[in-house]
Protein backbone atom coordinates (compact mmCIF):
# COMPACT_ATOMS: atom_id res chain seq x y z
CA UNK A 1 0.00 0.00 0.00
CA UNK A 2 1.52 3.39 -1.16
CA UNK A 3 1.52 6.13 1.42
CA UNK A 4 3.42 8.81 -0.24
CA UNK A 5 0.59 9.74 -2.37
CA UNK A 6 0.07 13.65 -2.36
CA UNK A 7 -3.59 14.04 -2.47
CA UNK A 8 -6.26 17.00 -2.20
CA UNK A 9 -8.42 17.72 -0.03
CA UNK A 10 -11.76 16.40 -1.73
CA UNK A 11 -10.08 13.54 -2.85
CA UNK A 12 -9.17 12.95 0.62
CA UNK A 13 -13.17 13.10 1.58
CA UNK A 14 -14.37 11.09 -1.08
CA UNK A 15 -11.65 8.50 -0.27
CA UNK A 16 -12.89 8.43 3.37
CA UNK A 17 -16.58 7.90 2.11
CA UNK A 18 -15.86 5.03 0.01
CA UNK A 19 -13.91 3.38 2.79
CA UNK A 20 -17.14 3.86 5.14
CA UNK A 21 -19.74 2.60 2.36
CA UNK A 22 -17.28 -0.54 1.70
CA UNK A 23 -17.15 -1.32 5.25
CA UNK A 24 -21.02 -0.32 6.04
CA UNK A 25 -24.01 -0.79 3.81
CA UNK A 26 -25.87 1.71 5.70
CA UNK A 27 -23.92 4.75 4.71
CA UNK A 28 -25.35 6.19 1.47
CA UNK A 29 -24.56 9.79 0.40
CA UNK A 30 -27.59 12.03 -0.71
CA UNK A 31 -27.08 15.75 -2.28
CA UNK A 32 -27.63 17.68 -5.36
CA UNK A 33 -24.93 16.99 -8.09
CA UNK A 34 -22.83 14.46 -5.97
CA UNK A 35 -23.85 11.46 -8.30
CA UNK A 36 -22.41 11.70 -11.86
CA UNK A 37 -20.97 15.60 -11.54
CA UNK A 38 -19.12 14.16 -8.06
CA UNK A 39 -20.13 17.01 -5.77
CA UNK A 40 -19.26 20.65 -7.64
CA UNK A 41 -16.55 20.77 -5.30
CA UNK A 42 -15.14 17.11 -5.43
CA UNK A 43 -16.24 15.31 -2.41
CA UNK A 44 -18.23 12.58 -3.18
CA UNK A 45 -16.11 12.15 -7.15
CA UNK A 46 -15.65 8.64 -8.35
CA UNK A 47 -18.75 7.06 -5.70
CA UNK A 48 -21.50 7.07 -8.12
CA UNK A 49 -19.47 4.73 -10.38
CA UNK A 50 -18.33 2.28 -7.46
CA UNK A 51 -21.70 2.53 -5.49
CA UNK A 52 -24.77 3.18 -7.82
CA UNK A 53 -27.49 5.55 -7.77
CA UNK A 54 -29.01 3.53 -5.02
CA UNK A 55 -26.64 4.63 -2.60
CA UNK A 56 -25.19 7.55 -4.50
CA UNK A 57 -28.53 9.80 -5.03
CA UNK A 58 -28.60 13.08 -6.76
CA UNK A 59 -31.31 14.88 -5.66
CA UNK A 60 -33.60 17.62 -6.51
CA UNK A 61 -32.80 21.09 -5.89
CA UNK A 62 -34.86 21.16 -2.58
CA UNK A 63 -32.70 21.70 0.58
CA UNK A 64 -35.96 21.18 2.94
CA UNK A 65 -36.95 17.80 1.41
CA UNK A 66 -33.72 16.16 1.52
CA UNK A 67 -31.82 17.48 4.50
CA UNK A 68 -35.14 16.21 6.06
CA UNK A 69 -35.08 12.86 4.73
CA UNK A 70 -31.37 12.53 5.75
CA UNK A 71 -33.05 12.95 9.29
CA UNK A 72 -35.05 10.21 8.98
CA UNK A 73 -33.15 7.79 7.35
CA UNK A 74 -30.40 8.10 9.98
CA UNK A 75 -33.09 8.09 13.00
CA UNK A 76 -34.37 4.74 11.28
CA UNK A 77 -30.53 2.97 11.23
CA UNK A 78 -28.90 4.80 8.22
CA UNK A 79 -25.92 6.85 8.42
CA UNK A 80 -26.64 9.40 5.63
CA UNK A 81 -24.00 11.67 4.31
CA UNK A 82 -25.89 14.63 2.89
CA UNK A 83 -24.08 17.63 0.81
CA UNK A 84 -26.19 21.09 1.33
CA UNK A 85 -23.48 22.40 -1.28
CA UNK A 86 -22.98 25.75 -0.13
CA UNK A 87 -22.92 26.44 3.72
CA UNK A 88 -24.95 29.74 2.58
CA UNK A 89 -28.06 28.07 1.77
CA UNK A 90 -28.58 26.57 5.09
CA UNK A 91 -31.97 28.74 5.06
CA UNK A 92 -34.57 26.69 3.73
CA UNK A 93 -33.60 23.30 5.74
CA UNK A 94 -32.43 24.71 8.97
CA UNK A 95 -36.04 23.35 10.73
CA UNK A 96 -34.48 20.13 9.85
CA UNK A 97 -30.64 20.38 10.99
CA UNK A 98 -31.09 22.91 13.83
CA UNK A 99 -34.46 21.52 15.64
CA UNK A 100 -34.66 17.93 14.15
CA UNK A 101 -31.30 16.45 13.92
CA UNK A 102 -29.40 18.48 16.46
CA UNK A 103 -32.43 17.93 19.11
CA UNK A 104 -34.25 14.72 18.25
CA UNK A 105 -31.72 12.58 20.98
CA UNK A 106 -32.37 14.70 23.33
CA UNK A 107 -35.96 14.72 22.93
CA UNK A 108 -36.51 11.02 22.72
CA UNK A 109 -34.58 10.52 26.15
CA UNK A 110 -31.79 9.23 24.16
CA UNK A 111 -33.29 6.40 22.54
CA UNK A 112 -33.18 8.31 18.62
CA UNK A 113 -29.91 9.28 17.58
CA UNK A 114 -29.34 11.10 14.46
CA UNK A 115 -25.68 9.55 13.04
CA UNK A 116 -25.55 12.07 10.07
CA UNK A 117 -23.19 14.52 8.63
CA UNK A 118 -24.24 17.34 7.15
CA UNK A 119 -21.66 18.52 4.45
CA UNK A 120 -21.07 21.93 2.77
CA UNK A 121 -18.49 24.23 0.89
CA UNK A 122 -17.55 27.61 2.93
CA UNK A 123 -15.80 30.16 2.19
CA UNK A 124 -14.83 32.59 -0.05
CA UNK A 125 -12.09 34.80 -1.44
CA UNK A 126 -13.13 33.82 -5.75
CA UNK A 127 -15.71 36.97 -5.82
CA UNK A 128 -18.70 34.53 -5.65
CA UNK A 129 -20.63 37.14 -3.94
CA UNK A 130 -22.70 37.59 -0.23
CA UNK A 131 -24.96 34.23 -0.92
CA UNK A 132 -22.00 31.69 -2.20
CA UNK A 133 -18.50 33.26 -0.07
CA UNK A 134 -19.70 32.86 3.46
CA UNK A 135 -18.20 30.67 6.70
CA UNK A 136 -21.01 30.80 8.82
CA UNK A 137 -18.90 28.72 11.43
CA UNK A 138 -20.20 30.67 14.44
CA UNK A 139 -23.90 30.50 13.19
CA UNK A 140 -23.54 26.19 13.41
CA UNK A 141 -21.37 25.88 15.70
CA UNK A 142 -23.77 28.50 18.47
CA UNK A 143 -26.56 25.16 18.22
CA UNK A 144 -26.59 22.83 20.91
CA UNK A 145 -26.60 19.40 19.39
CA UNK A 146 -24.60 19.62 16.62
CA UNK A 147 -20.69 19.08 16.27
CA UNK A 148 -19.04 20.75 13.64
CA UNK A 149 -15.65 20.05 11.79
CA UNK A 150 -13.22 22.52 9.55
CA UNK A 151 -10.32 20.57 8.46
CA UNK A 152 -7.60 22.64 6.94
CA UNK A 153 -5.39 19.85 5.11
CA UNK A 154 -6.21 16.32 3.48
CA UNK A 155 -4.73 14.28 6.45
CA UNK A 156 -7.39 15.62 8.52
CA UNK A 157 -9.83 15.81 6.11
CA UNK A 158 -9.90 12.32 5.64
CA UNK A 159 -9.30 11.37 9.42
CA UNK A 160 -12.23 14.00 10.21
CA UNK A 161 -14.77 12.08 7.50
CA UNK A 162 -14.38 9.09 8.67
CA UNK A 163 -14.49 10.03 12.42
CA UNK A 164 -17.89 12.43 11.34
CA UNK A 165 -19.55 9.25 9.59
CA UNK A 166 -18.86 7.11 12.72
CA UNK A 167 -20.10 9.40 14.94
CA UNK A 168 -23.44 8.86 16.30
CA UNK A 169 -24.81 11.90 16.51
CA UNK A 170 -24.94 15.20 13.59
CA UNK A 171 -22.03 16.07 12.31
CA UNK A 172 -21.99 19.40 10.35
CA UNK A 173 -18.87 18.33 7.99
CA UNK A 174 -17.60 22.01 6.33
CA UNK A 175 -15.13 22.17 3.73
CA UNK A 176 -13.29 25.28 2.18
CA UNK A 177 -13.50 25.70 -1.28
CA UNK A 178 -10.58 26.77 -1.72
CA UNK A 179 -8.57 24.17 -0.07
CA UNK A 180 -10.43 21.23 -2.16
CA UNK A 181 -7.60 21.33 -4.84
CA UNK A 182 -10.16 22.10 -7.47
CA UNK A 183 -8.25 22.51 -10.90
CA UNK A 184 -10.34 25.52 -11.16
CA UNK A 185 -9.83 27.32 -7.69
CA UNK A 186 -6.02 27.65 -6.45
CA UNK A 187 -5.37 25.93 -2.86
CA UNK A 188 -2.43 26.73 -1.14
CA UNK A 189 0.61 24.79 -0.53
CA UNK A 190 0.00 22.70 2.23
CA UNK A 191 -3.63 21.98 1.75
CA UNK A 192 -2.74 18.67 -0.18
CA UNK A 193 -0.86 16.00 1.97
CA UNK A 194 0.52 12.87 1.76
CA UNK A 195 -2.34 10.69 2.74
CA UNK A 196 -2.22 7.22 4.07
CA UNK A 197 -4.20 4.65 2.17
CA UNK A 198 -5.41 2.81 4.87
CA UNK A 199 -8.89 4.20 7.03
CA UNK A 200 -8.24 6.46 9.97
CA UNK A 201 -9.75 8.66 12.73
CA UNK A 202 -8.97 12.08 14.09
CA UNK A 203 -10.70 12.53 17.39
CA UNK A 204 -12.81 15.46 17.83
CA UNK A 205 -11.64 18.57 19.72
CA UNK A 206 -8.33 18.12 19.39
CA UNK A 207 -6.61 20.96 18.10
CA UNK A 208 -2.93 21.01 16.62
CA UNK A 209 -0.20 23.22 17.18
CA UNK A 210 1.26 23.23 13.54
CA UNK A 211 3.59 25.98 14.06
CA UNK A 212 5.26 25.71 17.92
CA UNK A 213 6.21 29.43 18.98
CA UNK A 214 7.30 31.38 22.16
CA UNK A 215 6.21 35.23 21.07
CA UNK A 216 2.43 35.10 19.93
CA UNK A 217 -0.24 32.56 19.90
CA UNK A 218 -2.16 32.49 16.49
CA UNK A 219 -5.57 30.83 16.54
CA UNK A 220 -7.26 29.51 12.96
CA UNK A 221 -9.55 27.10 11.42
CA UNK A 222 -9.39 25.99 7.94
CA UNK A 223 -8.02 28.42 5.39
CA UNK A 224 -7.14 31.19 7.55
CA UNK A 225 -4.71 28.50 8.82
CA UNK A 226 -2.40 28.79 5.45
CA UNK A 227 -2.83 32.53 6.12
CA UNK A 228 -1.77 31.80 9.70
CA UNK A 229 0.82 29.91 8.55
CA UNK A 230 2.30 32.57 5.93
CA UNK A 231 2.02 34.87 8.30
CA UNK A 232 4.43 33.23 10.94
CA UNK A 233 6.95 32.60 8.05
CA UNK A 234 6.91 36.45 7.43
CA UNK A 235 7.37 37.17 11.49
CA UNK A 236 10.22 34.65 11.57
CA UNK A 237 11.92 36.58 9.83
CA UNK A 238 11.64 39.86 12.12
CA UNK A 239 12.59 37.42 14.84
CA UNK A 240 9.20 36.67 16.11
CA UNK A 241 8.58 33.19 17.08
CA UNK A 242 4.88 32.81 16.96
CA UNK A 243 2.83 29.72 17.79
CA UNK A 244 -0.13 28.37 14.84
CA UNK A 245 -3.16 26.69 16.42
CA UNK A 246 -5.20 24.86 13.73
CA UNK A 247 -8.79 24.24 15.72
CA UNK A 248 -9.59 21.82 13.32
CA UNK A 249 -13.29 21.61 15.31
CA UNK A 250 -15.56 24.60 16.17
CA UNK A 251 -17.49 22.10 18.15
CA UNK A 252 -16.05 20.05 20.06
CA UNK A 253 -13.68 23.23 21.27
CA UNK A 254 -10.36 22.46 22.45
CA UNK A 255 -9.52 25.64 24.32
CA UNK A 256 -6.97 24.19 26.38
CA UNK A 257 -4.49 23.79 23.99
CA UNK A 258 -5.05 27.47 23.16
CA UNK A 259 -5.40 28.78 27.13
CA UNK A 260 -1.71 27.11 27.80
CA UNK A 261 -0.13 28.20 24.46
CA UNK A 262 -1.17 32.43 25.76
CA UNK A 263 0.01 30.70 28.88
CA UNK A 264 3.12 30.56 27.29
CA UNK A 265 3.63 33.10 24.94
CA UNK A 266 1.41 35.95 26.62
CA UNK A 267 -0.16 37.50 23.43
CA UNK A 268 -2.80 36.05 21.46
CA UNK A 269 -4.53 36.95 17.65
CA UNK A 270 -7.99 34.83 16.45
CA UNK A 271 -8.15 34.48 12.96
CA UNK A 272 -11.41 33.48 11.45
CA UNK A 273 -13.19 33.82 8.11
CA UNK A 274 -16.01 34.05 9.70
CA UNK A 275 -18.18 37.71 10.71
CA UNK A 276 -16.43 39.32 13.67
CA UNK A 277 -19.12 39.97 16.46
CA UNK A 278 -20.63 37.04 18.11
CA UNK A 279 -18.50 34.63 16.56
CA UNK A 280 -15.46 31.87 17.23
CA UNK A 281 -12.73 35.20 17.74
CA UNK A 282 -14.40 35.93 21.18
CA UNK A 283 -15.22 32.72 22.06
CA UNK A 284 -11.65 31.86 21.94
CA UNK A 285 -10.71 35.29 23.66
CA UNK A 286 -13.01 34.33 26.78
CA UNK A 287 -12.29 31.19 26.58
CA UNK A 288 -9.11 31.95 28.07
CA UNK A 289 -9.93 35.72 30.23
CA UNK A 290 -12.20 33.23 31.95
CA UNK A 291 -8.78 31.16 32.79
CA UNK A 292 -6.81 33.81 33.62
CA UNK A 293 -6.40 36.79 32.47
CA UNK A 294 -3.20 37.44 33.44
CA UNK A 295 -1.85 35.60 31.04
CA UNK A 296 -2.28 38.46 28.72
CA UNK A 297 0.73 40.56 28.36
CA UNK A 298 -1.39 42.49 26.20
CA UNK A 299 -4.80 43.18 24.85
CA UNK A 300 -5.80 40.26 22.18
CA UNK A 301 -6.47 41.18 18.81
CA UNK A 302 -8.92 39.20 16.60
CA UNK A 303 -9.29 39.72 12.97
CA UNK A 304 -12.67 38.40 10.81
CA UNK A 305 -15.03 39.62 8.44
CA UNK A 306 -16.15 43.33 9.59
CA UNK A 307 -19.78 42.21 9.97
CA UNK A 308 -20.57 43.12 6.21
CA UNK A 309 -21.70 40.58 3.38
CA UNK A 310 -18.92 39.06 1.30
CA UNK A 311 -19.00 41.81 -1.54
CA UNK A 312 -18.44 40.31 -5.20
CA UNK A 313 -15.84 43.27 -6.76
CA UNK A 314 -12.59 41.37 -6.22
CA UNK A 315 -10.72 44.34 -4.71
CA UNK A 316 -13.47 44.66 -1.96
CA UNK A 317 -13.64 41.26 -1.01
CA UNK A 318 -9.87 41.00 -0.48
CA UNK A 319 -10.32 43.79 1.57
CA UNK A 320 -12.78 42.38 4.53
CA UNK A 321 -11.19 38.67 4.12
CA UNK A 322 -8.13 38.63 6.66
CA UNK A 323 -4.94 37.92 5.00
CA UNK A 324 -0.82 37.15 5.82
CA UNK A 325 -0.45 40.72 5.95
CA UNK A 326 -3.32 40.94 8.23
CA UNK A 327 -2.32 38.64 10.85
CA UNK A 328 1.83 39.74 10.99
CA UNK A 329 0.62 43.12 11.47
CA UNK A 330 -1.52 42.31 14.44
CA UNK A 331 1.02 40.32 15.96
CA UNK A 332 3.51 42.51 15.65
CA UNK A 333 0.99 45.51 17.50
CA UNK A 334 0.20 42.72 20.14
CA UNK A 335 3.82 42.48 20.61
CA UNK A 336 3.97 46.73 20.95
CA UNK A 337 5.65 46.38 17.24
CA UNK A 338 5.45 48.91 14.58
CA UNK A 339 3.33 46.98 11.85
CA UNK B 1 10.44 3.07 -18.84
CA UNK B 2 7.22 4.00 -20.07
CA UNK B 3 5.87 7.08 -20.68
CA UNK B 4 2.38 8.90 -19.26
CA UNK B 5 0.36 9.81 -22.29
CA UNK B 6 -2.79 12.00 -22.68
CA UNK B 7 -4.91 9.49 -24.33
CA UNK B 8 -6.56 9.91 -27.53
CA UNK B 9 -9.86 10.10 -27.50
CA UNK B 10 -10.23 10.97 -24.06
CA UNK B 11 -11.97 14.33 -24.28
CA UNK B 12 -13.83 16.53 -27.54
CA UNK B 13 -10.94 18.41 -29.21
CA UNK B 14 -13.08 19.84 -31.59
CA UNK B 15 -14.81 21.43 -28.93
CA UNK B 16 -12.18 22.47 -26.61
CA UNK B 17 -8.14 21.73 -28.35
CA UNK B 18 -6.32 21.88 -24.82
CA UNK B 19 -6.68 21.01 -21.03
CA UNK B 20 -4.06 21.54 -18.52
CA UNK B 21 -2.33 18.99 -15.94
CA UNK B 22 -4.68 19.95 -12.45
CA UNK B 23 -2.73 17.96 -9.95
CA UNK B 24 0.07 15.72 -9.93
CA UNK B 25 -0.59 12.95 -7.11
CA UNK B 26 2.83 12.36 -6.44
CA UNK B 27 6.19 14.23 -5.96
CA UNK B 28 8.46 14.81 -8.89
CA UNK B 29 10.90 11.86 -8.08
CA UNK B 30 8.65 9.70 -6.10
CA UNK B 31 7.56 5.97 -6.14
CA UNK B 32 4.26 5.07 -7.88
CA UNK B 33 2.57 2.18 -7.82
CA UNK B 34 1.14 0.53 -11.50
CA UNK B 35 -2.31 1.43 -12.01
CA UNK B 36 -2.12 4.54 -9.22
CA UNK B 37 -4.04 7.75 -10.32
CA UNK B 38 -0.56 9.32 -10.64
CA UNK B 39 -2.44 12.94 -12.30
CA UNK B 40 -5.56 14.81 -12.91
CA UNK B 41 -5.90 16.43 -15.98
CA UNK B 42 -8.70 19.08 -16.24
CA UNK B 43 -10.77 19.55 -19.50
CA UNK B 44 -13.26 23.14 -19.34
CA UNK B 45 -14.53 22.29 -15.75
CA UNK B 46 -14.78 17.94 -16.14
CA UNK B 47 -11.58 16.28 -14.70
CA UNK B 48 -9.92 12.73 -15.72
CA UNK B 49 -8.00 10.94 -13.80
CA UNK B 50 -4.66 9.82 -15.54
CA UNK B 51 -3.47 6.08 -14.15
CA UNK B 52 -0.01 4.89 -13.71
CA UNK B 53 1.53 3.13 -17.02
CA UNK B 54 3.78 0.93 -14.68
CA UNK B 55 5.75 1.00 -10.94
CA UNK B 56 8.38 3.26 -10.63
CA UNK B 57 9.91 6.35 -10.03
CA UNK B 58 8.10 9.54 -11.26
CA UNK B 59 9.71 11.80 -13.84
CA UNK B 60 7.58 14.91 -14.02
CA UNK B 61 7.35 16.63 -17.62
CA UNK B 62 4.51 19.08 -17.52
CA UNK B 63 4.47 20.34 -14.24
CA UNK B 64 1.10 21.53 -12.69
CA UNK B 65 -1.16 23.58 -14.75
CA UNK B 66 0.56 23.20 -18.37
CA UNK B 67 -1.34 22.97 -21.24
CA UNK B 68 -2.21 19.42 -23.08
CA UNK B 69 -3.18 17.60 -25.57
CA UNK B 70 -4.20 14.06 -26.54
CA UNK B 71 -1.04 12.43 -27.04
CA UNK B 72 1.28 14.65 -24.85
CA UNK B 73 3.50 12.79 -22.94
CA UNK B 74 3.35 14.60 -19.04
CA UNK B 75 5.78 12.31 -17.06
CA UNK B 76 7.39 9.03 -17.13
CA UNK B 77 7.84 6.21 -14.65
CA UNK B 78 11.28 5.02 -14.61
CA UNK B 79 11.68 1.43 -13.27
CA UNK B 80 13.41 1.64 -10.03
Amino acid sequence: MSSNRIMTVSRAISEAIAQEMRSDPNVFVMGEDIGAYGGIFGATSGLLGEFGDARVRDTPISETAFIGAGVGAAMAGMRPIVELMFVDFFGVCMDAIYNLAAKNVYFSGGNCKVPMVIMMATGGGYSDAGQHSQTLHATFAHLPGLKVVAPSNAYDAKGLMTAAIRDDGPVVFMFHKGLQGLAWMASPEGAATELPEESYTLPFGEAKIVRPGKDVTIVAISMMVHHALEAANALARDGIDAEVIDLRTLVPLDRKTVIKSVAKTGSLVVVDEDYKSFGLTAEIITSVVEENPSYFKSAPRRLAVPDVPIPYSRPMEQFVLPDALDIAAAARASLGKAA
Amino acid sequence: MADIVVPEGLWDTKKTPEGIVANWFYADGGDVPEGATVAELMVEKSTFDIPAPGAGRLHVIVAKDGVVRPGTVIGRINRV
